[in-house]
């Protein structure tokens, strides 16, 4: 695959990237950090900030050396047309998984918050029209959704902001309260919520200005942090650490507080409007798995698939009923399998390219 | 072609599959109660009450109030639907009236998990603890006032701007609640004649049972303890130096509005006991006074406000120790500040309250005099 007019411009690399971060985790984060480190656990979203920054410092030093193909192509340059073909499916595999899970937890989120009436599967279907129209076109498109999506619901934050100025600063204190160890526990079990990222080993050669790709991932994730950061902190400062753990999606839940003089019940307008954020994870991975799957059939026309993959999961909801706990249990599958693949897989192709090179050298 | 068959889909599934099919129910068929209330009865069955606004033009009572026994809230709404007009609604609850009787029992809570389990309950609800029968409260229907759920809301909600009672929302009576540094303070109202009244606070303990009582003036001394001065706060008192000759005009007596206050605190542990210093300061307006300027000059004046201030910060320092109960939230700056010793006592904080060294300082300044000398 070769990519000489489908270029993405730098902004809308970062908002891609900062798109598929920004999704469904971010309901449940305040609570998932609560549970491990108390009101401590702003600390953890600046060391996943961290690392997943140095991640994505990797994933673009490996992808410097083959900058016109995607991952798969620079496994099939360097390893063989074997090694690309199985990356392939097991990258189909990845992102069809997490693009199954997403888009059920997103039918969910609706159906519990939104339309205690609906049928998940009529939620479901009305989910995948937009889908469709955006999937089928190409990554240029995606870009500019996600752009579009990320300056027209940027402003929900002050809903945030406007809680957090009102709430009891002093929970957040003593700083590091058991010390660093809950800390690193809450590192090591708890979803990552800079997940995304990833999707750098496909998009990047669509990037127009290659030079500028690492600043790219580093803003993409800065603004992630940003956002967890102020809805984080905004939930522990509105609510007491003792009760904290006992909402679910305290994230949704804290939108009920506020209340104007022109309108009450906040969470249902921004939770409806926050169904765009959460489109701008699930389409590129949608996007990808299609990719994937046209590829390894050898077609470059991949809106056909789009339907069968659309079809697949009205289908799986159809018959496989998700709930709240089941959809977690995938998710956590999905995690090790992005924690392979966004950190492990970079790092080890580093060492080997860079092996690879000195020892050519050597032959010299 | 594409189009075509894209646009059918969607008028398609909008049309027959939209998610409130059957849902969409006009308002007069609703019944949207404003106001529901908790209580037990004599035999200490659960009642429920509720009362809601008619919007049909044909009744004559523009209040519908229903009455009945069940286990829950949850279990009461299928009665209420049989007895209502139409479909009941969650939704706009104002108030939530709870009934002395039932505080008087410890852990009551859980009654009111669906409030916070069903997100169709709006949390911004005020809680107001009934001092007497909650059938009463809710079945007043004054001539000269607006509905019981509406006067009761505006009566707390302009008492609260004037920093004379507590904004419990059931939002935050469930973080007083689970907080371990605090113990909750809700409005209080009760029937007194034929009016209604909103009377202060009611002060419960941390397992939410009813143990104490706050004046209308206490209820402000709370708040300022709090450091939440709201948009006005008028504070009335006696200056004890000046005898009070006759006793039928109170020619002691002096009031000011508190232009600006704040209160800061410091948060010790030492001796096994922790210590909580007080700085409050305020800038007041000298509104009213009934003794002649001469009689008192105005730097003692200061002084004596201070004092007098001081000591009714104090007293109400001591019932709350000696109610075992600590509606400021000292708690939270105990974890906040001596997070080690805290977490010793956390699980009975108001136990280790109640041995706390408290320091009360109060510095008043004054800043008009008013208009006539």
């Amino acid at each position: 695959m070769r990519a000489e007019k489908n270029k993405i411009t730098w902004w809308q690399y970062v908002f891609l990237i900062h798109g598929v971060q920004l999704g469904v985790g971010v309901f449940t984060l305040p609570r998932v950090v609560a549970e491990k480190s108390g009101t401590d656990g702003w600390i953890p979203i600046i060391i996943y900030w961290f690392l997943s920054t140095i991640a994505s410092f990797f994933i673009i030093e490996v992808m410097k050396k083959y900058p016109d193909g995607t991952i798969v192509d620079l496994l099939e340059h360097y390893f063989g047309k074997w090694v690309g073909k199985a990356a392939m499916i097991l990258f189909t595999i990845y992102f069809g998984l997490l693009t199954t899970v997403i888009y059920a937890r997103e039918a969910l989120f609706i159906q519990f918050w939104v339309l205690p009436g609906g049928q998940l599967v009529v939620i479901a279907l009305l989910l995948a029209i937009p889908s469709f129209l955006i999937v089928r076109k190409n990554i240029v498109v995606l870009g500019r959704y996600s752009q579009l999506v990320f300056f027209f619901s940027v402003w929900m934050l002050l809903a945030y902001i406007i809680i957090m100025m009102n709430g009891q600063w002093l929970h957040l204190l003593p700083v590091l309260k058991e010390g660093w160890g809950p800390i690193l526990k809450t590192v090591k079990t708890v979803a990552l919520p800079f997940f995304g990222f990833e999707i750098l080993i496909f998009i990047y050669p669509y990037l127009q200005n290659k030079e500028k790709a690492f600043l790219g991932a580093v803003t993409a994730n800065t603004i992630t942090m940003m956002v967890y950061l102020i809805v984080t902190i905004a939930a522990f400062v509105l609510l007491s650490p003792d009760e904290l753990t006992v909402y679910q999606e305290p994230t949704i839940m804290m939108l009920k507080v506020l209340e104007f003089r022109f309108i009450e019940r906040l969470e249902i307008p921004l939770f409806s409007l926050y169904l765009f954020t959460i489109s701008t994870t699930v389409l590129p991975f949608m996007f990808l798995t299609v990719f994937c799957t046209s590829r390894l059939f050898g077609t470059q026309n991949h809106s056909r698939f789009v339907v069968f993959f659309l079809l697949f999961e009205v289908l799986y909801i159809i018959f496989f009923q998700p709930t709240f706990e089941k959809n977690t249990m995938i998710h956590q599958i999905a995690k090790k399998w992005g924690i392979a693949i966004a950190f492990a897989l970079p790092l080890l192709l580093w060492g080997i390219l860079l092996f690879q090179r000195s020892s050519t050298r050597g032959t010299f | 072609m594409c189009r075509i068959l894209i646009s059918a889909v969607v008028f398609f599934l909008t049309v027959f599959f939209s998610g409130c099919a059957g849902r969409n129910v006009p308002i007069e068929n609703l019944t949207i109660p404003l106001v529901i209330g908790i209580d037990l009865d004599d035999n200490n069955n659960l009642i429920f009450l509720e009362s809601s606004p008619v919007f049909n033009p044909d009744a004559k009572e523009n209040n519908e109030i229903y009455k009945l026994e069940a286990k829950s809230i949850r279990e009461s709404r299928k009665y209420f639907d049989a007895l209502a007009t139409g479909e009941i609604t969650a939704a706009k609850i104002q108030v939530l009236l709870i009934g002395k009787k039932i505080l008087e029992h410890e852990n009551w809570f859980p009654i009111l998990d669906t409030v916070y389990r069903n997100p169709n309950f709006s949390i911004n609800t005020k809680v107001v603890m009934v001092d007497g029968s909650v059938e009463e409260v809710i079945f007043h229907t004054p001539q000269s006032k607006p509905q019981t759920g509406v006067f009761l809301i505006d009566a707390v909600n302009y008492n609260v701007k004037r920093t004379r009672n507590v904004d419990s929302t059931i939002h935050d009576f469930h973080r007083q609640m689970y907080e371990k540094g605090i113990t909750p303070a809700i409005a209080r109202v009760l029937k007194k004649g034929k009016n209604l009244k909103l009377a202060g606070i009611a002060l419960l303990n941390e397992k939410g049972k009813y143990v104490d009582t706050l004046g209308i003036e206490e209820s402000s001394m709370l708040l300022l303890f709090q450091d939440k001065k709201n948009e006005e706060l008028t504070l009335s008192l006696p200056i004890q130096k000046l005898a009070d000759e006759e006793g039928i005009f109170h020619k002691n007596e002096i009031s000011m509005t508190i232009n600006s206050s704040k209160t800061k605190i410091k948060t010790d542990y030492d001796d096994g006991k922790f210590r909580f210093s007080f700085k409050i300061y305020m800038m007041i307006n000298i509104v009213e006074r009934l003794f002649p300027e001469k009689s008192i000059k105005e730097d003692e004046l200061k002084k004596l406000i201070e004092q007098e201030l001081t000591s009714r910060f104090e007293n109400l320092i001591k019932r709350f120790q000696e109610n075992k109960i600590d509606p400021i939230g000292l708690g939270i700056r105990a974890r906040a500040f001596e997070y080690k010793h805290y977490k010793k006592v956390e699980d009975y904080w108001p136990e280790a309250f109640a041995e706390a060294d408290v320091d009360i300082s109060v510095k008043v300044e004054i800043n008009t005099l008013g208009a006539i000398k």
